[in-house]
């Protein structure tokens, strides 16, 4: 095997931390969208990586399950994204605090 | 084999920090589709084609083309990510180092351990890679796949719900 699995892994680490680090940076809500889909995509490659060095399919079936749940997530977000855009408030997630009042 | 994986490897890197640095989201957004992309072909050298092709149909295509089409509506401002003279820069870096430097201990400390399966490259090449995930995820994985249906329908009704609902 030409490839050996730590570096998939350590590819993988690196992208979940870039997410995380533009999870907490950014204030946009939907570029804060978009790094949660990043550390799930980094999350899928370390299943593709075990699924394939242990020679079995589980981690490719929950990668592909978490392909799945990670569509619906992004339906319902970016629906409510768009309602609070609708009505008029600014578009940045320290602003967002209505749950508080 | 090596040389193509550092190059995708350096590629996802890039778009990756294209993801979480550019200022406009249109920009994230198409970092992001290349990202996307980069780890289609990553699923491919990891003898993953149905991953591929799901990566591909349904991130690349489906859920980046939602993300582009509510940023050309909304057209967000560009600046509303960064404060001038704003500190989370800082806060964020030592974290993704500190988060990193713990992910790489645990990987290199405990090292690497599982029971392998019975599906080698060979026994998959035989039956076919989607003949064999699709026999998988309809026996052995079939509670989980009906759960996974219930909650696409559970998204797709909250999804025109809360486009119906005017909130004030």
């Amino acid at each position: 095997m030409p490839v050996p699995a730590y570096s998939f892994l350590l590819l993988s680490g690196a992208i979940f931390t870039l997410g995380a680090i533009g999870f907490m940076v950014r204030r946009n809500p939907l570029v804060v969208f978009m790094c949660i889909e990043l550390m799930l995509n980094a999350v899928n490659l370390a299943f593709a990586t075990m699924s394939r060095y242990l020679n079995s399919l589980d981690g490719v079936v929950f990668a592909f399950l978490v392909i799945t749940v990670a569509a619906a997530e992004v339906v319902v977000g970016i629906a409510i994204i768009v309602q609070v855009y609708r009505a008029g408030r600014q578009m940045d997630v320290d602003e967002l605090d209505l749950m508080k009042e | 084999m090596v040389v193509g994986f550092a190059i995708v490897a350096a590629w996802e890197l890039v778009t990756a920090i294209g993801v979480v640095a550019f200022r406009k989201p249109m920009y994230n957004a198409l970092s992001l589709v290349a990202n996307m992309l980069g780890l289609a072909v990553l699923f491919l050298m990891l003898n993953a084609q149905f991953l591929f092709a799901a990566q591909i149909i349904v991130y690349a295509g489906a859920v980046m083309v939602l993300f582009v089409f509510i940023i050309a509506l909304m057209n967000p401002q560009a600046d509303i990510s960064f404060r001038p003279g704003g500190t989370e820069w800082i806060y964020g870096v030592v974290f993704g180092v500190v988060f990193a430097a713990l992910l790489a201990a645990l990987l290199f400390n405990h090292g690497l351990t599982g029971r392998p399966g019975a599906f080698t490259p060979e026994v998959i090449a035989a039956a076919g890679n989607v003949q064999t995930i699709g026999i998988a995820l309809y026996t052995r994985f079939l509670f989980p796949v009906e759960v996974t249906s219930v909650l696409l329908l559970v998204a797709a009704v909250g999804a025109v719900y809360l486009a119906m609902r005017r909130i004030r």
